[in-house]
């Protein structure tokens, strides 16, 4: 055996300490222990009484009489179905999504259509302004609404009256009270607005250069590359628009002292089980609601997901 | 093997679905109501700790307390008794209370009106239920019913004296399950016509009567009477009353009457055609009595035919302050109780810009039935202490600094004239015939307008539905309407007594 063929001594390779980890999975871990209080917080303060919440709707849980408690089963679930004031409140959600969503929308989209104009002076005070009344408590912004569309002294009657038009009963009127709470509802568009001018300003400038050497106009181009483009932008605001639809509830609790009225035409689903469960005590068939409502929600969000598989353009591929 | 590229697209869709639902739900910027799990939660915490509503130091809740006595707890706030100006009567009673004895010593927990019925709902389901609640009306008690503990047998025991009160009034809160005594009387607040002065002498009207028995202009102080007045008084933008053939109903600037502060419960207007619930002698039925029938179709005509009673956004316009008509100055005559007094003068420094006067209710076939509000203090049924917890409501009743600190109209006529000499202190201008408001003590409703039906609070909110709605729509066909109302009270009468038999 020549020297050389001696074996080369052998550095050992250091032996992994018991509790030495992988980078990775230190970072993990480190990932963990800074996520852990909002997950402690998750589970406890979300989680626990959204279960809570399910269990509740299986009983018939009333505050005064908690020591009553029986398990129903299915009992509220099934009273749901033949209670009128359920589809009372259903109906009139649905009634009222039919009106604020669209125009929810489209105003969002013109204004930001609008204030993202290049020729526009001033951008930057108009969108402050067009934002502003979201700053305003919802209780007190109603009530000042209130006052402006009262139909005897409120500004906007006395607006169309000068045109010697005789305006309409807006708060007192089943008919009138959508268009209304509508109204309202312009003051909350600012959010909307400033998300969809950042997806306006992601829509790539040379498209517009190309079409408009293609002869393509405003419309053409707002209809071929803007909409097009800012289709995830408006999946978003069309999704959230219709879950917080669902939630509408300060606004009618204040303008009728949680009462539905016109008629139970601002009877809406979660003023509805806002009522069960506090007002009539009810907490199980409350909960019972709060679930409906969810299943809704959920159902309506899916239907638009499926329908943005063929309508909504990603640049990066599909969701 | 070959996976299928839309297992994990749709899975990440959906879990994208659900962080957009739970991230909505919990912070969107939509308007959301508090949860029931919250509230559950809330429950759990109750028994624990204070409420975070509270506006006083947390109660001592185990005994003895600091003079040595049986520790019982006050609950303040599902009436009056809430507001901060009226807190420091409040702690003084019970410092002035524990200081004057050694058995019992009480301990006050005061919440805000807007929170109190919940923060009690809590604390009785989470096993921490106070021993007294008070000052609380009928509706408050409803609430609560079967919490509430009977007195009567403490009543005897103590030896109160009840031989003091009006017997209608002693007998007022016998109003628990099976005729259980649930309150002992303190405030009560009789109603009557409030009217304006400065309308009347514009219209050169003479003032209704004072006195039971008074003729007004010649003819009986009756339903017709007020009804014909109030057109009288009821004037348009051209200064047309409401009795002319040119009067524009269009554009009403002044109204005859109203009742104000009547919940928008129809069944509560009607009161003055007589006394009557929707709920049968049988305790299960639901009816719609003459009275009601007569008294809604009065109104209804008042609004929509005669226009002296103002619509719903009549009443919520700047003309008649925003839902306070008779203190807008804009209402000539206003069916309400002796609490309204505190509310006339606009917020100070204002001053009201009217004189007025009160009068008797109006009668109707003769018999005159004047809406009562009643305040009390009740113990609960789960105290331990019933008898500590007696001694000191006894103490509340007759104490004059909370009728006072209230404005509580005093149930115990020895305590009356303090009050009157308060209230008149307010109104300079207004000289205040308080024989008016004891005469009507004379003449409250029984069954009271806010007695108890079964599930009281939705049955109120039926009610207040076909109270908005002959107030908002014209045209109305009451005679359907109430038809509706009656299938629709039976039901709720049906759910609740199939689940508290």
């Amino acid at each position: 055996m020549t020297e050389s063929s001696q074996a080369l001594p052998v550095t050992p390779r250091p032996r992994r300490s018991r509790w030495k980890l992988r980078p990775s999975t230190r970072e993990a871990l480190w990932g963990y222990v800074f996520i852990g209080p909002w997950l402690i917080g998750l589970i406890l303060f979300t989680a626990g009484p959204i279960i809570a919440s399910l269990v509740m709707s299986l009983t018939d849980f009333d505050l005064l009489h908690a020591d009553q408690t029986r398990f129903i089963g299915l009992d509220n679930y099934i009273r749901l179905t033949t209670d009128p004031l359920v589809a009372t409140a259903l109906i009139s959600t649905f009634k009222f999504a039919l009106i604020i969503i669209p125009v929810t929308m489209l105003a969002s989209l013109g204004f930001a259509l609008l204030l993202n104009h290049p020729k526009l002076p001033a951008k930057g005070p108009l969108r402050t302004l067009v934002y502003m009344p979201i700053m305003i408590p919802l209780v007190a912004s109603t009530l000042v609404w209130t006052g402006f569309l009262n139909t005897e002294t409120g500004w906007l009657n006395k607006i169309i009256q000068s045109f010697g038009i005789s305006g309409p009963d807006w708060i007192n009127s089943d008919l009138w009270i959508y268009p209304a709470l509508t109204l309202m509802g312009l003051w909350g568009i600012g959010n909307f607005m400033i998300i969809n001018i950042a997806g306006l300003q992601s829509v790539p400038t040379e498209l517009y250069e190309a079409a408009r050497i293609d002869g393509a106009g405003w419309w053409t181009s707002l209809r071929r590359i803007t909409i097009p483009l800012m289709s995830p932008v408006l999946l978003y605001d069309l999704v959230i628009t219709l879950i917080a639809t669902f939630q509408y509830f300060t606004q009618a609790y204040t303008l009728t002292n949680g009462k539905g009225d016109p008629n139970n035409a601002t009877l809406f689903i979660n003023l509805e089980l806002f009522r069960e469960a506090f007002v009539f005590s009810r907490m199980g068939y409350g909960a019972a609601i709060a679930w409906l409502l969810f299943a809704i929600v959920l159902l309506l969000t899916l239907a638009l997901f499926l329908f943005a598989r063929k309508r909504v353009y990603y640049a990066g591929g599909n969701l | 093997m070959i996976r299928s590229r839309s297992g994990p697209r749709s899975l990440l869709v959906l879990t994208g679905v659900v962080a957009i639902l739970a991230t909505a739900c919990g912070s969107s910027t939509a308007s959301t109501a508090p949860s029931v799990a919250a509230s559950a939660s809330a429950a759990a915490v109750a028994s624990a700790a204070p409420s975070v509503v509270a506006i006083t130091p947390a109660p001592i809740a185990a005994g003895p307390g600091p003079n040595g006595g049986v520790v019982v707890r006050w609950f303040i706030g599902l009436g009056s008794g809430g507001k901060p100006e009226q807190i420091a009567a409040e702690q003084k009673f019970a410092a002035d209370f524990n200081a004057s004895q050694k058995a019992v010593y009480l301990s006050p927990e005061i919440y805000d009106n807007t929170v109190a019925a919940q923060t009690l709902q809590i604390e009785i389901a989470a096993g921490n239920p106070p021993d007294i609640i008070g000052p609380v009306g009928v509706e408050g008690l409803n609430i609560f019913r079967d919490n509430l503990l009977d007195l009567a047998p403490l009543v005897k025991s103590q030896n109160f004296d009840m031989t003091k009160y009006d017997p209608a009034l002693a007998k007022f809160f016998d109003m628990g399950k099976n005729g259980a005594t649930i309150g002992l009387p303190f405030g009560a607040y009789p109603s009557f016509i409030y009217y304006n002065k400065k309308l009347f002498d514009e219209a050169g009207l003479p003032y209704p009567p004072t006195k039971v028995g008074d003729l007004y202009q010649g003819k009986p102080w009756d339903m017709d009477a007020v009804r014909a007045l109030a057109m009288k008084l009821t004037v348009d933008k051209k200064g047309n009353d409401a009795t002319s053939a040119s009067f524009d109903p269009a554009n009403v600037t002044q109204w005859g009457f109203d009742m104000q502060w009547a919940d928008n419960r129809p069944d509560t207007e009607a009161t003055l055609f007589g006394a009557s619930s929707v709920l049968a002698a049988d305790g299960k039925t639901a009816q719609i009595t003459d009275q009601f029938r007569t008294g809604l179709k009065w109104f209804n005509a008042g609004v929509w035919t005669d226009h002296f009673i103002p619509t719903a956004a009549q009443i919520n316009s700047d003309l008649l302050a925003k839902g306070n008509p008779f203190q807008s100055g804009n209402l000539a005559m206003d069916e309400s109780h002796t609490w309204y007094m505190c509310c006339i003068n606009p917020a100070a420094p204002a001053k009201a810009s009217f004189n007025w006067g009160v009068a008797i209710a109006p009668s109707y076939n003769g018999t005159i039935t004047a809406k009562l509000h009643d305040d009390t203090f009740s113990i609960l049924n789960t105290t331990k202490n019933p008898n500590e917890a007696f001694t000191a409501v006894a103490k509340m009743v007759e104490s004059p600094e909370l009728l006072a600190d209230y404005g509580a109209f005093p149930a115990d006529p020895a305590l009356q004239q303090a009050y009157f000499d308060t209230v008149q202190k307010q109104y300079p201008g207004s000289k205040i015939d308080w024989t008016v408001p004891q005469a009507m003590l004379s003449h409250i409703d029984i069954p009271n307008n806010q007695a108890w039906v079964p599930d009281y609070a939705k049955t109120k909110s039926a009610l207040q539905a076909l109270g908005n709605k002959y107030r908002t729509t014209s045209g109305l066909d009451i005679d359907t309407e109430l038809a509706t109302l009656k299938t629709t009270l039976q039901g709720i009468f049906d759910q609740y007594l199939a689940t508290h038999p």
